[in-house]
């Protein structure tokens, strides 16, 4: 392998990339990935749609950047396949990826990254940075049409995962890990749109959230995000009615102005 | 397929802004992190003079603890500080007595085990657990105290190194403090479990150690610390706190709000 010779097998992030690379060596039912052929620092990946969601059938394929400093930086993900849930080509925001470094942690892996990133498909964008809110029917248009989709380094990527039912040993630990860590970007998403004020409130989100994961029925995620919309229109309010006021003293302060000008002018 | 208007983000400035205040903290941690050695070299304890001049309340502190301790050494101020201090600092001291240093070596050797059945994930853990042995063995197969504490030095500063050191510490932390949930349970504000808690606050890298942390980490690599607390308060003299409780500490830390350093008597 000709990476052996450019890197120096010293450095701990290399010998840890290394690692992950004979780990993730064997594609399996859900995800696969591997590093470029001449850069152990890019990967690219396949991710399968998850089940029983509007992604089910798709392949998405794409890049995992990684910092000169992994493990201790997170790696980016950036998405090639068109989904409708995040943009393509632009560094996406899971809480563990590039755009939250402080909740990454070192001991988790790209393989973590991949779980999360498909664990966090399904939930809704809610305003975070590289986030799309197609409707479903559009998702699953676009999930069909991922089949045929081609990677110009990989070629077709459909074929790239395993086709027999091997799963990936996903453990306990890792799964409620994983659902863990794609609730932390949702809360971070749901903090950055109340207004700052809103701090006694986060206690609460946050066991309501976890009530929410628990009974994973679609009419029970959406409870978060009507709270939310609930919330900015409470904090929209008194701002409706400053501006409602602004309005009532400008077009006061106009008509006097206008009374004023013309009694000059019939003055003169 | 890239249509704009999808875009649900609602309040692009204040997530800009969000975006804007964390980069620049980020270049803010970076100019110090490259300015001060991640374990520089040993200092008189006058030199923490120069740091407060004009500063009565701790001139007469430093003045205080100088009488207890002769020298300093000071380590980068990046949130990791505690764990790189002490394990820097207990290394420094069991390569003076060599029984001692096996004993830890050993004890080292047999932790992973118990870190994979906490449910860590083996690959990784095992990734950071050969460096940390790594480090171990490098300085322990040196026959020359002096030999080994200047690669002990050395591995360090060696970014890649000392930050495995760090993170393994790190992990050891977190698992005593699972496996004793019990106790420490109630050290745990608000209505996190230990495992959230661990997670969010001893595993991510740059999180700042609290009494909870020390307390662990003692418990886990089985070394007491004293740590002498140096700050605005009233009292003329310094204060000292010993982890565990009652024993003879191995490794003195000197800490200042927000930062510890290490302390030589
Ligand atoms: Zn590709």
């Amino acid at each position: 392998m000709s990476l052996e010779n450019k890197y120096n097998l010293k450095s701990p992030g290399v010998k840890r990339l290394m690692r992950e690379a004979r780990e993730l060596a064997e594609p399996t039912e859900e995800y696969f990935a591997h590093p470029l052929e001449d850069n152990l620092f890019e990967w690219h990946f396949t991710v399968r749609g998850p089940p029983s969601t509007e992604f089910e059938g798709g392949f998405y394929h794409g890049r995992i950047l990684l910092p000169s400093q992994y493990p201790m930086q997170p790696p980016n993900i950036i998405l090639l396949t068109p989904n409708g849930r995040f943009e393509v080509n632009k560094k996406i925001c899971l809480s563990i990826s590039g755009h939250h470094p402080e909740s990454w942690q070192p001991s988790w892996s790209i393989r973590t990254a991949l779980l999360a990133l498909i664990a966090f498909m399904p939930t809704p964008a809610a305003g975070t940075i590289g986030s799309l809110d197609y409707t479903p029917e559009e998702r699953q248009i676009l999930a069909k049409k991922s089949i045929n989709w081609e990677c110009q380094i990989c070629g077709k990527i459909a074929e790239t995962l395993s086709s027999q039912s091997k799963s990936s040993n996903i453990t306990q630990e890792e799964a409620s890990l994983i659902q863990q860590i794609a609730l932390k970007a949702e809360e971070d998403a749901n903090r950055k749109e109340k207004s700052a004020d809103k701090k006694e409130d986060s206690d609460e989100t946050n066991v309501r959230q976890r009530v929410t994961i628990n009974t994973p029925s679609a009419e029970t995620i959406n409870e978060p995000i009507t709270d939310v919309i609930m919330e900015t229109e409470v904090s929209i309010n008194p701002s409706t009615v400053d501006q409602v006021f602004n309005v009532v003293v400008w077009v006061i302060v106009f008509v006097i102005v206008l009374l004023i000008g013309r009694r000059f002018f019939l003055l003169e | 397929m890239g249509d704009e208007s999808k875009n649900s983000s609602e309040e692009p400035s204040q997530v800009n802004q969000d975006e804007l205040i964390l980069a620049q903290q980020r270049q803010i941690e970076k100019e110090i992190s490259e300015s001060i050695p991640l374990v520089g070299e040993m200092e008189p304890i006058s030199s923490l003079n120069s740091e407060y001049a004009n500063d009565e309340v701790y001139l007469e502190k430093i003045k205080d603890l100088s009488s207890k301790y002769k020298h300093i050494r000071r380590t980068r101020p990046d949130g990791n500080c505690f764990f790189r201090a002490y394990s820097y600092a207990g290394l420094e001291r069991l390569l003076d007595k060599k029984d001692e240093f096996n004993a830890f070596y050993k004890q080292a050797e047999e932790s992973k085990d118990a870190l994979v059945q906490l449910g860590f994930q083996q690959f990784t853990v095992e990734d950071f657990y050969d460096i940390y042995m790594e480090v171990l063995k490098r300085v322990g197969d040196l026959t020359d105290v002096d030999d080994a504490k200047k690669t002990l030095h050395f591995l360090f500063n060696e970014q890649g190194y000392s930050d495995y050191m760090v993170v393994y510490l790190r992990l050891l932390t977190s698992g005593q403090l699972q496996k004793d949930q019990d106790f420490y349970s109630c050290f745990i504000e608000g209505d996190r479990t230990v495992a959230d808690f661990c997670h969010q606050e001893v595993e991510p890298m740059y999180k700042e150690s609290d009494h909870i942390h020390i307390i662990a980490a003692c418990a886990a690599l089985n070394m007491g610390v004293r740590v002498v607390y140096m700050d605005r308060g009233n009292n003329k003299s310094v204060t000292e706190h010993d982890f565990p409780e009652g024993c003879t500490p191995l490794v003195h830390l000197l800490y200042r709000p927000g930062h510890y350093d290490i302390l030589y008597p």
